[in-house]
């Protein structure tokens, strides 16, 4: 029996889209809504757990690393980063950003199956009802504000209100407060729905036989269809289609070599040459404020932390112990490097020679001024890695000046930006 | 209790999940908030704003359209439905501009300056593939014209 609330909802019933004959899909309905559903579920859950594995990777408890310094508990589960596989940030970053744009095209095709509950009327019949719809605004919001922040920010589009990583990590959890919850309220509905048709008859369903699905509770199914002019099939496959594109025209990003060259529209898509130092730069010294003469003849690396500080020319490093090492670049933005032949001086070298052979951290700073990530911190792992170098020479050749001359960190699996250029100071802690 | 119930409009656990949602969101929130809190609220609530009243008006507008010339064409061209034709090209190109658009307009101020790279190529580039994806799309259709002219004849 409707409510008098009801029955005056009903009578002030908005036209257009609020009326449920306004949408006329006939593929609109729960089955064709979980199947999106069902692979944002396990899309968005790798998304979180690859992003919070790059946050991770930063060291953020170590001194000069968190952009987020007021993280409480959502920093819970930190680790010390390791530095074996040395791709290992390589991939899951790779990863993180590859899927990011693979799930667009599912997102927006979820959104789409279901946009005619946005304008149920009446809004809410119950505190229940108000509730749940509140949360949903947190989840769509959530959803296309992490990916939004995202995609810019591969873009080098800062145009978002503040720093990316602050706004994308607290971002996620917003998120995915309102994703669990979702996922709780709607699991059985999506199980059930999957469960209504089935996905072989599905992809053997041409456009002439597309037909309606049955009337549903959640009245996701048109009351008044038009004719179809695309099949379920043909929807999945144009989604599929379209997270392909964006994969196969991005991926060599990740990858580098020969394949970059097929990632057209990805932000580093573009092949620089073939000498020893043409690869990716992340921030030029230009860019970064660094000049030539800063890194010239007069350059001396300070080593702190022990008994007394000392300064070290370019050639006194020469002079020291070389070895190389094959690290790749990997950027927090999804693309790198395939592995490039660094040479230099360990770090643990360094350490000894500073007089704290045993260091838990170190301090590294440099000549750019001011910036994020122009004084970071290595943990006792990455220091004491054979391969961790203050690389003075790469693939055989000086650095150049955008790849950090005089002298750069190089680390195994540590993200790009930590492994400091132009490197002034590295006061090393025991 | 069960009258409490009842007014809510749903069982326990869904009042439950609800408010751990909104107290995590509300922790996580607040530290969010915690910086350009105007401009975050605004992007935030934007985001949803312009997928559900800008992007997808636009979209489903244009999609329309395309399909009420279909039908009003239809006396003219060959009774093969060709919406999908124009539609999957169209709808691959646009998601490309969607994503990177940014970089195709030459929006990103930084860019040659961070990178040593420059934006100009991006323009070309997204234009090639649309190209190519329409006209894979006409061979397709005119594979499918052949095939329904030889079974009808």
């Amino acid at each position: 029996m409707p409510s008098r609330v009801q029955r005056l909802a009903e009578r002030l019933q908005p036209p257009g889209p609020f009326r449920r004959s306004f949408w006329r899909s006939p593929i609109r309905g729960p089955w064709l809504t979980a199947v999106f559903g069902s692979v944002l579920l396990v899309g968005v859950i790798a998304m979180f757990l690859t992003g919070l594995l790059s946050y991770a990777a930063y060291n953020p408890d170590l001194p000069e690393n968190d952009l987020t310094s007021d993280k409480g508990l959502l920093g819970f589960y930190l680790f010390p980063w390791p530095t074996d596989p040395v791709w290992l940030y390589r991939f899951t970053q790779g990863l993180h950003v590859l899927m990011g744009l693979a799930l667009i095209p599912v997102l927006l095709a979820k959104l789409w199956s279901v946009i005619p509950k946005l304008f149920d009327w009446p809004p809410a019949l119950s505190p229940a009802q108000a509730l749940e719809r509140l949360s949903l605004l947190l989840l769509v919001g959530g959803a296309v504000f992490q990916f939004v922040t995202g995609v810019a920010n591969i873009q080098l589009w800062y145009v978002f209100p503040g720093d990316f990583y602050s706004l994308h990590f607290y971002g996620a959890w917003v998120f995915m407060a309102a994703f669990v919850v979702h996922v709780v309220l709607r699991l059985g509905r999506m199980v059930s729905a999957l469960r209504s048709r089935s996905l072989r008859q599905e992809l053997r369903t041409d456009t002439a036989a597309t037909q309606p699905e049955p009337p549903d509770p959640d009245d996701l199914v048109s009351p008044a269809p038009a004719a179809a002019t695309i099949s379920r099939r043909g929807v999945i496959g144009l989604v599929g289609a379209g997270s392909l594109t964006l994969v196969l025209l991005s991926f060599g990003q990740s990858i580098g070599g020969p394949l970059r060259r097929l990632a057209l529209l990805a932000p580093r898509g573009q092949v620089i040459g073939d000498g020893p130092n043409d690869f990716q730069v992340n921030k030029t010294a230009a860019e970064a404020g660094v000049t030539a003469a800063q890194a010239g003849s007069g350059w001396r690396l300070e080593l702190g932390g022990g008994p007394a500080p000392q300064l070290l020319s370019r050639d006194d490093l020469l002079a020291m112990p070389q070895h190389t090492a094959r690290l790749p670049i990997a950027c927090v933005e999804g693309w790198s490097t395939p592995n490039q032949a660094w040479t230099g001086v360990r770090l643990r070298d360094l350490a000894g020679l500073s007089g704290v052979p045993e260091p838990a951290t170190v301090l590294v700073e440099s000549l750019q001024e001011g910036g994020a990530f122009s004084v970071t911190s290595l943990r006792r792992n990455q220091i004491l890695d054979p391969d961790a170098l203050l690389a003075l020479r790469v693939n055989g050749a000086e650095l150049s000046l955008d790849h950090g001359f005089p002298a750069r960190v190089i680390v195994p699996a540590n993200p790009g930006v930590h492994n400091t250029k132009w490197v002034k100071q590295m006061t090393f802690k025991a | 209790m069960h009258r409490l119930l009842r007014w809510y409009g749903a069982d326990p656990l869904h009042l439950i999940a609800l408010i751990a949602c909104f107290a995590l969101a509300g922790y996580a929130g607040l530290k969010l908030l915690s910086g350009d809190l105007i401009g975050i609220l605004v992007w935030f609530v934007g985001a949803a704003v312009i997928h559900d009243l800008v992007l997808f008006p636009l979209y489903a507008v244009a999609d329309r359209s395309t399909q009420a010339v279909v039908r009003r064409r239809s006396v003219t061209t060959p009774r093969v439905p060709w919406v999908n034709y124009v539609r999957v090209p169209a709808m691959l190109s646009g998601l490309l501009l969607l994503v990177w658009f940014p970089l195709i307009f030459r929006l990103v101020g930084p860019y040659r300056a961070t990178t040593g790279l420059s934006q100009e190529p991006y323009l070309g580039r997204w234009l090639a593939v649309t190209a190519f994806f329409f006209l894979v799309s006409a061979f397709a259709f005119a594979l499918r014209l052949r095939r329904e002219r030889s079974a009808s004849h």
